[in-house]
Parts: C-alpha cells; structure tokens; sequence
C-alpha cells in the first residue's frame, strides 16, 4: 500500500504561526505607544483614581460620596496600586499609561513629581489655579508655602499637596523613662542624642536598640545630610512661579525667596559633608546602637518601636495614627525635632493628586482636585492621623490627642521654626537615582564597602546616570 | 465513445482545500485524522503561542528597540547588546545567579533523593503518604509568602532562626546583611520551597526500578551504599537527568525569593539575572535593553540545558 501522503506537516504548522506572531510583534512594537481608551468607551464623567494601596479604605468611599453630593453625574472609581514603595507604584501606574488603561487622577508623592510633570504626563494647574483663585485663596492661606513650592516643576503648579511629612525624631517614652532620660530640647545636638542612643542600647548591643531606620530614600540617613548643611544633589530653585507667589503669599511672613519649583541638577554624593554624615551612622551599626537595616516602608521598625525594642527614629506625622493603631498609648511615645549638627535642616515629603494629561475628563478632576482639599474633605481623611496635613489649621490639640504625640506641634513647626527645611532630592531620575543611593547605602551599613568607597562609587554612578539623562 | 466511468455509491470530486481534506482516500484519511489531532491541542497551542512564545518572540524584537513605554519606540538595532557586553553589573549578575544554581540545585537535588529513599523505604502507607505530602505542600505555596515569612525568620536581630541559634551560643549570623550569608539565606530559602518537585520526580523514579534487580543485587551480595551506586543510581539516572534540567532551568530564573528577602542586596551580591530584566525594564523603564538581557538569559538557559544532554551520554544508562 502506498505510504499516505499531502498530511498536514507539523513543522510547516508551527513555522507559519511563529511568522505570523512575529509579524505581529514587530507590527505593533513600531506602532505609536497606545492612547488612552477612546471616550466613547469609557462611562461619562467617571474619574479613575489611582492610589498606593491594597484595597480602597471605607473613608475614600465616603469622600467620593461627598464629591458626589456635588456632582451627581460624576463617578468615582478608586484603583488601588501595591507597592513596596513609592517607584515601584510609580513604575506600574507608568505601565497603565503604557498601555491604554491610564487612571484620570494617581496620587503622588514628592518622590514622583518631577518624574511624571518632566515627561508631560501630567497637567499644569495654573490656568485652573489662576481661574478659580477666589476660591482657594483660603486653602493656600492655611498651607506653608514650602508644601507648595515642592510640588512646583519649572515655574508650574502641578499638585494641591494634601499631606506632608518631615522626618522628625520619634522618641519611645516607656524607654527613655526606664534609662531616667528627659524629653530632648528643641535644640539637642548631634552629641546629645548619640549619648541617649548609647545610653538607650542594651549592653553588648541591642535590643532594644537605641536608633533605627529604613533604607530608603526619605528618612533613611538623609536627615543627618540635611542637618549636616549638605545634600545627596546640588540644589537650586528654578525660575518662575511669581503669578502664584504674588496672588497668594505676597502678604506672608515668609523670609524666603520662592521660585518655580526645585532643581537638582548634579550629584555630590562624595562631599565631605555627606561622607561624614554616612561615617556617623555606620558607626552607630558598628556599636551595636542601630538594628540591620532592611529596605521597604518601614513597617518592620514601626514592630520594633511598638515592642519597645527601639528608643529612636526618624519618621513624620503619619506613625502618630499608625503607632495607636499598633496598640501604643498617646503616651508611649513623642516626638521632637531632628538633632541638630552645622544645621537643624530637616527634609520632608509632600503628596497630592495629579491630573494626568491622557486624562479626559481634567474639568472634573480639577473639581475633585478642590473638593479633596477643601477642610470637610481633609478632616475626614485625616482624622486619624496617618499623615499630616498640610493645612495648618488642622494641626490641634484636639486633634492628637487620641493618638499622641504630646508634642504634635513639632510636625508644623519643622516649617515655621525651620525655613530652609526642603524637600527631599527628587528630580525626573528618581527612580534610578533611589536603586544608587539604596545599594550603596545597603553595602555601607553591611561594613562591605568603607563610607568614603560606597559614596565614591554611588557618585560616579549617578554621574553616568545624570549624564544619559542629561 | 468513451464512457467516464464512476462507482456509484462515491460523491462528485470537490476541489480545493475542502476537497483536499474530503479526499476520499488513505491520503484523504490521514489529513482529516491530523487535522482532528491539531483541532484538539489547538486551544493548548494557541496558548502558548500566545502567552509564551508570543512573548519570546516580542522580546526578541524589543531588544532591538530603545523604548521607555512613554514614547514611541525608535529602533537602534544592536546598541542594546553592545551596551550589555560593557555593563558589568549585568554581567555580575550571571555570576551570582550561577554560583545560585551550583549551590541550589545541587542541595536540593541531594536532599530530595534522600528524601524520596526514605520515604520509599518506609512500610506504612499512611506514613509514606503524609511524609510525601508534608514534603511536596512548600511546593504548593507562594514564593514571595515564604520568602517574605523567612526574611523575618533569618533577620540578624529580631529573627527566630538566630534566637535559637543564640540559645546554643552561636553568634547572631548576618544573614541578609552579609554578601555571602545572604546568599546562603536564599538558597535555603528556595531549596525549601521547591524540593517537593524533586522529591516526587524521584520518588517516581525509584518506583520504576524493578524488584527483580534490586533483589538480584542483594543475592550477590551489593547493599548499602555498594548497591546505590551501582546499581540504583544508575538505573535512575534518566530520572535524574529529567529533574537536574528542570531544576537548573528554574534555578537560572530565580527571582522572588532574592526580591523580597534582599532586593539583590546587600548592594549587588544577591542580585540574580532576572532581577536585573525587572529593574531594567519596570524600574527604569529601558524595556528594550531588559529585553536584550531577556534574550542573552534564554541563549545562557538553551546552551546549557544543550551541555547537560550532550554530558548525559556518559552518565544517563537507558534500559
């Protein structure tokens, strides 16, 4: 019998579908980047808001209900975005812009501002801003200018912040009053609080431990930069910004010269300064006062402060509410001011809401923009302390004394006693510039690299990393 | 005149490929029993060519692509490739992952045999079926869950593993704070997680040696040790091929545990090959030059799977 013949060969199958995905990959790798889903497809006046988060929290349910009351047709819909940190939740809203899916409005930090508003993704508010001035001249009166200058980019307003953060030195009570230590001046020095830390360690090293923090890019060993009078980036205030300045702070008690927002421009990682700031806490590790280091969010060091493991910490207003809920008393812990070495500089972050420039509905999110920091909005966000907000007003007696600290008045006087306090270095390349200052960070506090080598090495790599940028 | 003859019982001849598959004959038969066959695995194919080898082939185009997923892409040919022979951190990469797989799958194919041959030996059932379970359940969780409960188990400080240790007056281990601790910590980790493949595979394996040559081998006086390596290692070779590859081609991916427990840390020392795609591609947003290390790392992963069948024709005896 002849052998069968004409079957349909495996291999011609395959080779077929392999070319014609390849077509297809190609096709579309040359094709523009995706737009944002055509409107028709998308509900009428719905906003998507894009938050870093888990699941969205029964509170921004009640706060877009309130919006609702105002705008009936409107929709809200919260997309709540994991992340470690801030650039990985920066990276994935990146790919949803990417891919067709961008949200209308994403919650950003200060870590993210410039990232975003350099590649035009997100909306410059002057023109709203400018239109409806009579309306927020109330909300910029209760905001230090300083909040306000951080989320600027090249003379352009780009945020409302809504919360701050200044990294302050929390102080765990129950240890301190064990050891017969008092609440620190508002001026303690370098010297002073090392000597605490020490006197806070266990013996043969701790726990509980006299200092600890996160390696990350704010908090971390940045404040003792900032104190120190340097910074991990040159630092200038870029041109601009005066239509906001004169419409809404020309009346203000600010000593400082505003412009259009920050520029840092260059590294000096290796400056003598920042040398000896990053010689300081590794030495703390070496003796045994500060825990390992670990990266993340810092909920790891929020266990060991709770468990009376810790005597110290950089952190801001959002442990006050985070610290209660760990089953701290108001009283078992405080708060003061970083210590102070050729300055008392402390650096912060600010947040707010982005209107992204895909966006199709910028009308209506400007108006969420508003409502979101509008007083009624902010105290029921903000109830429970798990941040600070920016409006002055809001910082009361009344208001911490659920949560603690005693001292709640450090949160805002950071601003007010400290005006040269800046925010943290965050320009378009943060995402990269924070992978540097992390793995070298992480090398110097594991003893593998001397302080002088990991800032020598972190120097030259983000020399490399500003020179492709720039 | 000639007269066209036809059966009278067979349809009129239809053209095309409706005729070519309707053929009436063996040829006819055979394409409409392959097409039946294709039609079957077509929803599997499909899925995998669209999941799997889609997106290898993509890769391979975007490498050739400079593209932030901001702006369109612009085609720069090999300039990713040139960039990757000179970016040494990449390259260092490769070393750590290796000397990851050295460590990993040479620990884990070890203690999953001895496993699987202690299970095998056991007499109850019931006790082979919940050590066989209790061996395989790691395989069934998370690895970014066991990876993230370890970094707290082995933290230098506060972790349990070095509370215990401390109790027998072992100095607190840096475990994820030292470049060669750390590495160890991870391998430890992975090795827990994935030895339940292993160990079935084996236990698979040792089931299939036949009774009569093991029970041959003890007449002639081969126990012990005697008899496993010559006798039982041999016969399970095929199978130890089968999960050597496995296991080094997914050691040679090894991304959650290192991620979660060390972020690569401390600074590079436990930062593996597809850590380096991820950052490069969703960190930095370079997507064609995270695709150029995506395809140097499939190149890596073929040529050695490759060596280990060429090296299996001196060790691996098929019966």
């Amino acid at each position: 019998m002849a052998e069968p013949t004409g079957r349909i060969n495996r291999r011609n199958l395959l080779l077929t579908a392999g070319a014609g995905l390849s077509s297809l990959a190609i096709g579309s790798a040359t094709t523009p980047a995706i737009a944002a889903a055509p409107a028709f497809l998308r509900q009428e006046q719905t906003l998507r808001i894009a938050f870093e988060g888990t699941a969205v929290d029964p509170l921004d349910q009640q706060l877009a209900d309130g919006f609702k009351e105002q705008f009936p047709d409107a929709n809200i819909e919260f997309i709540p975005i994991q992340g470690t940190d801030w650039n990985e939740y920066f990276a994935k809203v990146l790919t949803m812009i990417a891919s067709g899916t961008a949200p209308d409005i994403m919650s950003v930090a200060t870590e993210g501002t410039q990232l975003f508003a350099s590649q035009g993704l997100s909306t410059p508010l002057d023109d709203y801003v400018k239109r409806d001035q009579a309306e927020l001249e109330e909300y910029f009166a209760d905001v230090h200018p300083s909040l306000v200058e951080a989320m600027m980019y090249e003379g352009s307003l780009y945020q409302l912040p809504r919360d701050f953060n200044a990294a302050n030195m929390y102080i765990n009570t129950t240890l301190f009053e064990e050891h017969g230590i008092d609440y620190p001046a508002t001026d303690w020095d370098k010297d002073t609080f090392y000597q605490i830390a020490r006197t806070l360690t266990a013996e043969n090293g701790g726990p509980p431990f006299g200092y600890g923090w996160t390696n990350r890019l704010w908090g971390s060993w940045m404040p003792w930069i900032f104190v120190n009078d340097s910074n991990l980036l040159t630092e200038e205030r870029a041109p601009g910004g005066e239509w906001l300045w004169d419409a809404f702070y020309a009346d203000a008690d600010d000593t400082v010269q505003r412009g259009g927002g920050w520029r840092w421009e260059a590294p000096q990682a290796n400056a003598p300064a920042n040398v000896e700031a990053l010689e300081f806490v590794v030495q703390m590790a070496q003796e045994g006062i500060t825990p390992s280091v670990s990266e993340g969010g810092g909920d790891l060091l929020q266990g060991f402060f709770t468990s009376n493991s810790l005597g110290m910490t950089p952190a801001g207003g959002f442990w006050a509410g985070g610290l209660n809920e760990a089953g701290m008393t108001p009283d078992a812990f405080d708060v003061q001011y970083f210590p102070k070495w050729k300055s008392q500089r402390h650096q912060f972050g600010t947040a707010g809401y982005v209107i992204l420039e895909s966006s199709q509905a910028k009308d209506l999110a400007w108006e969420f923009l508003k409502y979101v920091v509008s007083k009624p909005a902010m105290e029921l966000s903000f109830g429970g302390n798990f941040s600070t907000p920016v409006r002055r007003s809001m910082l009361t007696a009344e208001q911490y004394s659920p949560t603690g600290p005693q001292h709640w008045e450090v949160f805002y006087g950071t601003l007010d006693e400290h005006p040269e306090t800046a925010p943290i270095p965050a320009p378009p390349q943060a995402n990269e510039m924070t992978s540097i200052f992390m793995r070298y960070t992480g090398l110097a506090l594991t003893f593998s690299q001397s302080p002088q080598e990991a800032l020598d090495s972190m120097q030259a790599e983000l020399e490399e990393l500003f020179a492709q940028e720039g | 005149m000639a007269q066209t003859t036809h059966s009278p019982s067979a349809p009129a001849a239809r053209s095309g490929p409706i005729g070519w598959i309707t053929e009436n004959s063996l040829a006819g038969m055979a394409r409409r029993r392959a097409l039946l066959g294709y039609l079957f695995i077509l929803p599997s194919l499909l899925g995998v060519l669209v999941f799997t080898a889609g997106p290898v082939i993509a890769s391979f185009g975007l490498s050739l692509y400079q593209w932030n997923i901001i702006d369109p892409p612009t085609f720069i040919g090999l300039d990713n490739y040139e960039r990757l022979a000179n970016d040494t951190r990449v390259l260092q990469s490769f070393v750590t992952t290796g000397q990851f797989v050295v460590l990993a799958v040479s620990l884990q194919l070890v203690v999953s045999l001895l496993l699987a041959m202690g299970v095998q030996s056991l007499k109850q059932t019931g006790l082979r079926y919940v050590f066989r379970t209790a061996y395989f359940l790691p395989l069934l969780t998370s690895a970014a869950s066991i990876s993230i409960v370890l970094a707290y188990m082995f933290h230098q400080d506060f972790g349990v593993i070095n509370y215990y240790l401390g109790k027998v007056g072992v100095a607190r281990i840096p475990w994820l704070n030292s470049s060669t601790w750390a590495m160890l910590a991870i391998v430890l980790t992975y090795v827990w997680q994935q030895i339940g493949f292993t160990f079935i595979v084996f236990l698979g394996g040792l089931s299939g040696i036949s009774r009569d040559v093991l029970e041959a081998a003890d007449l002639d006086g081969a126990t012990g040790w005697r008899r496993f390596w010559d006798i039982t290692l041999p016969m399970l070779s095929p199978t130890l091929l089968f999960a050597a590859v496995i296991a080094v081609i997914g050691a040679l991916q090894v991304f959650a545990e290192p991620f979660v427990m060390t972020n690569g840390g401390p600074g590079d020392a436990t930062r593996t090959v597809v850590m380096m795609i991820y950052e490069s591609a969703f960190s930095f947003l370079q997507i064609g030059y995270g695709s150029a290390i995506a395809v140097l790392l499939f190149v890596v992963i073929l040529l050695v799977t490759a060596l280990q069948f060429r090296l299996s024709n001196k060790w691996v005896f098929y019966q």
